[in-house]
């Protein structure tokens, strides 16, 4: 019997052995490439999130290598993505980046998804000194640890709820309440208290504020109190799933306001095929909207050229978060020919200087690392398209009132 | 009025709430066998119904036959070619092999279906109806009235029908069932697959509420355990019961303690119940 | 013999950092943790047959309380030693409350212990940070010395683990665990005080888990409620102690390891299916070979004779 067991032992032990050294061996290239790390969830709760960066990774990569790569001083290098699922488990997350860094000996880093991952994972990249990008991070707190190698192409939540708050004060003037309903979750419950400042900002009087429990499946009580407190502003917050339950149910319950907002369902396309008419007039707010105009330093040039690139390969309308995972490889790529190097210390200086114009809007970064200079765009859905209220330069439509 | 509309809501969605229950409850007091499978098959059900309005048009109630049937062959194979080997088997080992089910037929549905929520939308949906100032969601009133229809029929199958009768009496007592002269094999898998209908034609009914994903599955079972426990193992009232007083739990906690607190509330008073009263509202003993 | 074996396996595994990468030494830790797991399980499912789900719930109050007490500035090692003790004081009085039910019951209760202490985590968030998480201050060393750190810290675990397991194994409290399995009214009547050695087999199980929980925040500095109690930490030393061997002293490592090399084998190579992998495995382990890989006969199973 013990023989067995040590039979199984070696066994095991001899695979595990065999794995790693085959993993560590790197192929030698014949081409000069540069190795992007990308952990991703690309399964489990979160994967429809990776996909979406995946998709705006890939289209970066394809259209760069297309064009000769990346020119690093005299030479050229192609772009080489490994991406890494990580489940969508938060520890795995801070793993596979690590792995990627020490294994698969990435040159850069993309966050993986949200901000309480890339958090997480930013521990790793300080520690390595790797340049890091993240796509989707918003929350202030994913950048106050002091760290030097994590820039960011989301500015904070604040940015999202402030010009809508004060757009809808502008345009009804008798707003005076506000409702929010917001997801337990990092992200949903960060925009939430956002909200509740910008709202004391304007003097709002908050009638509701409840959180409720990942994976709640009726939000009916929620639902009824809030009709009770009569509000004229509903704000909710939570990922795709909950929007669409909490739209039907108040649908059902006979909840009517003039204004209601949610983020982050109503900028992609899924969230409007999963409420149908009951979309109609719903406010939102993002980092990127496919009707900004910018003009486009980077393979993308300006944002016409980029909607166009990702509707050839994807048949599909770029949403904002995608939008941010190419722009974050362009912005990777204009630092390292700035800095005509591939030296992480040199390619990170010439993130923290970067002042320039990409298709995803004006590109400059706070002291922090996160970016400070996007004036987030305000849209709402109508006729089951959104459309942009918000900023007055690219507006295709005026706010309207009135939820049924 | 407030209190009567929470109330209201409370028991549309225990009446929901009671068939998810009803068919995992069936499987546990007759097999006792924990069948974490349930909430992937109620999950397949939705599917089945979004993709038969999607290509075909047919209104989710009506193809609660459709997936009720295919979920019945499925639970009938799935029990008498994998789960009867070890139905005998200490509770640790059937639980870590329909666990193990579940992972493979979740993983399936993941990859055929991708993790996309999807919503069926019915193009003359019923809309409210005001009742003297309650409303009642009438979707869900439908809804809540058909799943009353198939546990009303699954009840009227235990009492009455030859196959029912025969199921009762193999919860009642295995052995003496077998000197009865009842298949014993049989009436597993035939249980088991009753419990996968009931899924299935939950599954149908749930299409138009909630959002379908392979990701929900694990919710469902949540609140199958709780419903078993509150009502009582393998009893058609038992489950309507539990189901409709979770229900309410839910509803009034979430008025009275926030949202975010009504699913911890159910859990807590699973444990109570356990570690007071493991026999439930109903009092009847379920398997050791 | 034996003794020998394991000499050698100990030094081999104390030099291990000196001469693999910083992915071997990852994933040497991972194997520790693993083992200090599947060990733990073993005292409560394996030897004294209660099929606890509660694993979860101990990793969890260890991470949270070994997080909480460094946030306060308390010394690392000390506060993954509250962790493991913390986790035991749970599982003590957890244990009075539950340990009466059997079976299913009390399979349900521990499982459903986890959702509970999680919900309480996210709701308490000013001392646990709620849904968005904890961070664990980063040690002022460098990776390699970090890598160690970890590595010898959790192996440190799983050998005072493993040594547990021998003596209880060996004792009269094992063979009291033994008889509460195969009969407990017959275990009781014969002397054996069922409730306080379930009890302490419950127990057991929680303390080395604590201060693996405790280990790995600080590995890998951010924690949140979802992951530390995440029911896969419950299941996955199930598998193994199935794969193993349940009840024995050394067939919980055993499983550890051949989980281990499969979970990275599948990783690595099968991303989309590796739950559905999983889950064969799982099947496949509960239909052929209930009693782990140390009790299944190799040569009768090819040879193709029937016992």
């Amino acid at each position: 019997m013990k023989k067995r067991a040590l039979f199984t032992l070696a066994v095991s032990t001899l695979f595990v052995g065999l794995q790693a050294v085959g993993g560590s061996s790197s192929v030698q290239a014949a081409e000069k490439t540069i190795k992007f790390g990308a952990p991703l969830p690309l399964t489990g709760a979160l994967a429809p999130e990776g996909i979406k960066i995946q998709r705006g990774l890939n289209l970066w990569m394809d259209t760069a290598n297309a064009k000769g790569g990346i020119k690093v001083g005299n030479e050229q290098y192609k772009i080489k993505i490994i991406y890494q699922d990580y489940q969508s488990n938060t520890p795995r997350a801070v793993q596979t980046a690590e792995k990627l860094i020490t294994d698969d000996k990435v040159n850069f880093l993309f966050s993986p998804f949200g901000s309480g991952a890339t958090k997480a994972a930013s521990g790793v990249s300080e520690k390595y000194g790797i340049p890091t990008i993240a796509s989707t991070a918003s929350s202030e707190a994913v950048y106050n640890q002091g760290y030097k190698y994590l820039f960011g192409t989301f500015t904070p939540n604040i940015t999202l709820t402030q010009p809508l708050t004060d757009m809808v004060i502008a345009k009804r003037p008798e707003t005076k309440t506000v409702a929010i309903l917001a997801r337990n979750d990092f992200f949903p419950l960060a925009i939430a208290n956002v909200m509740k400042k910008s709202a004391a900002k304007r003097n709002l009087k908050m009638v509701f504020f409840e959180k409720y429990a990942i994976g709640t499946m009726d939000h009916s009580s929620a639902l009824v109190q809030m009709k009770a407190a009569k509000p004229d502003w509903i704000f909710a917050t939570g990922y795709l799933n909950d929007l669409i339950l909490i739209r039907n149910q108040m649908s059902e319950l006979g909840v009517k306001v003039p204004v209601l907002t949610m983020v982050a369902g109503p900028a992609y396309k899924e969230f409007i095929d999963g409420t149908g008419k009951l979309a109609e007039n719903i406010t939102s707010a993002a980092w990127w909207h496919p009707a900004v105009r910018y003009n486009g330093k980077g393979v993308m040039g300006k944002t016409e050229n980029f909607n166009k690139l990702f509707k050839a390969k994807y048949n599909l309308v770029p949403d904002y978060a995608e939008a941010s995972a190419t722009a974050a490889g362009i912005i990777f790529q204009l630092a390292i020919e700035t800095a005509g190097t591939l030296d992480h210390k040199k390619v990170r200086d010439a993130l923290a200087t970067m002042d320039t114009e990409t298709f995803f809007g004006p590109i400059k970064f706070g002291a922090n690392g996160q970016i400070s200079s996007l004036k987030p765009p305000v849209f709402q859905i109508r006729g089951g398209k959104p459309l942009v209220v918000y900023p007055d330069v690219i507006k295709q439509i005026d706010l309207k009132f009135g939820i049924k | 009025m407030l209190y009567l509309q929470i109330l209201l809501n409370g028991l549309l969605l225990g009446g929901l709430y009671a068939l998810i229950a009803v068919g995992f409850s069936l499987v546990w007091g007759v097999l006792n066998v924990i069948n974490i499978l349930h909430g992937t098959f109620i999950v397949l059900g939705s599917y089945i119904a979004y993709f038969a309005h999607l290509y075909f048009g047919i209104h989710p109630f009506a193809s609660v036959i459709i997936s009720g049937s295919v979920l019945f062959c499925l639970g009938y194979v799935i029990q008498a070619g994998i789960i009867n080997r070890v139905v005998a088997a200490p509770v640790l080992m059937t639980l870590t092999l329909t666990f193990g089910l579940d992972l493979l037929l979740n993983n399936a549905m993941l990859i055929a279906f991708t993790a996309d929520y999807r919503k069926l939308i019915l193009t003359d949906s019923l809309g409210s109806y005001d009742l003297w100032g309650l409303i009642l969601p009438l979707n869900r009133v439908a809804g809540v009235g058909l799943a009353a229809l198939l546990t009303f029929g699954l009840y009227r199958l235990l009492r009455d029908s030859n196959i029912g009768r025969a199921i009762v009496a193999v919860r009642m007592d295995r052995e003496a069932a077998t000197l009865m002269g009842v298949r014993v094999n049989r009436i597993n898998a035939v249980t088991f697959a009753l419990g996968a209908l009931m899924a299935g034609a939950a599954g149908s009914i749930f299409s138009i509420i909630y959002p379908i994903s392979p990701i929900n599955s694990g919710l469902f079972l949540g609140k199958a355990f709780v419903i078993c426990i509150l009502g009582g193992l393998g009893s058609v009232p038992g489950a309507m019961i539990g189901g409709i007083a979770l229900g309410v739990i839910e509803s009034y906690g979430a008025l009275f303690l926030g949202p975010e607190h009504s699913t911890t509330l159910a859990f807590v008073i699973l444990i109570a119940l356990l570690i007071f009263r493991p026999t439930g509202i109903m009092g009847r003993k379920g398997y050791e | 013999m034996k003794k020998i074996a394991i000499f050698v396996a100990i030094v081999a595994l104390l030099a291990l950092p000196y001469f693999g990468n910083n992915y071997i030494v990852r994933l040497a830790t991972v194997m520790m943790m693993y083992s200090v797991l599947a060990l733990s399980w073993n005292f409560i499912g394996g030897m004294a047959g209660y099929p606890s789900f509660a694993t979860a719930a101990f990793f969890g109050i260890g991470a949270y309380v070994g997080a909480i007490l460094q946030a306060n500035g308390i010394f690392f090692g000390a506060a993954w030693f509250a962790a493991g003790l913390i986790a035991l004081i749970f599982a003590a009085i957890m244990g009075r409350a539950i340990l009466h039910l059997r079976g299913h019951y009390f399979a349900i209760a521990s499982l459903v212990m986890v959702e509970v202490l999680r919900e309480v985590v996210n709701t308490n968030d000013q001392i646990t940070g709620g849904g968005m998480g904890m961070n664990i201050p980063i040690l002022k060393i460098s990776v390699e010395a970090s890598g160690m750190l970890f590595y010898y810290s959790m192996f440190v675990v799983a050998l005072l683990t493993l040594a547990t397991t021998s003596w209880v194994y060996h004792s009269k409290l094992g063979f009291g665990f033994r008889c509460i399995q195969q009969n407990e009214a017959a275990a009781n009547m014969l002397g054996v005080d069922s409730t306080k050695y379930k009890t302490i087999a419950f127990s057991l199980s929680a303390v080395f888990v604590g201060m693996a929980g405790a280990i790995y925040a600080s590995w890998v500095n951010y924690i949140e409620p979802p992951d530390v109690f995440d029911i896969f930490l419950t299941i996955k030393p199930v598998v193994m102690v199935l794969l193993g061997g349940m009840g024995t002293v050394f067939g919980p490592i055993i499983g550890a390891v051949a989980f281990l090399a499969l979970e990275e084998i599948v990783w690595r190579n099968f991303l989309t299916i590796h739950s559905a992998l999983l889950g064969l495995l799982i099947v496949l382990l509960v239909l052929f070979l209930p009693k782990g890989a140390l009790f299944f006969d190799y040569r009768q199973f090819f040879r193709g004779r029937k016992k």
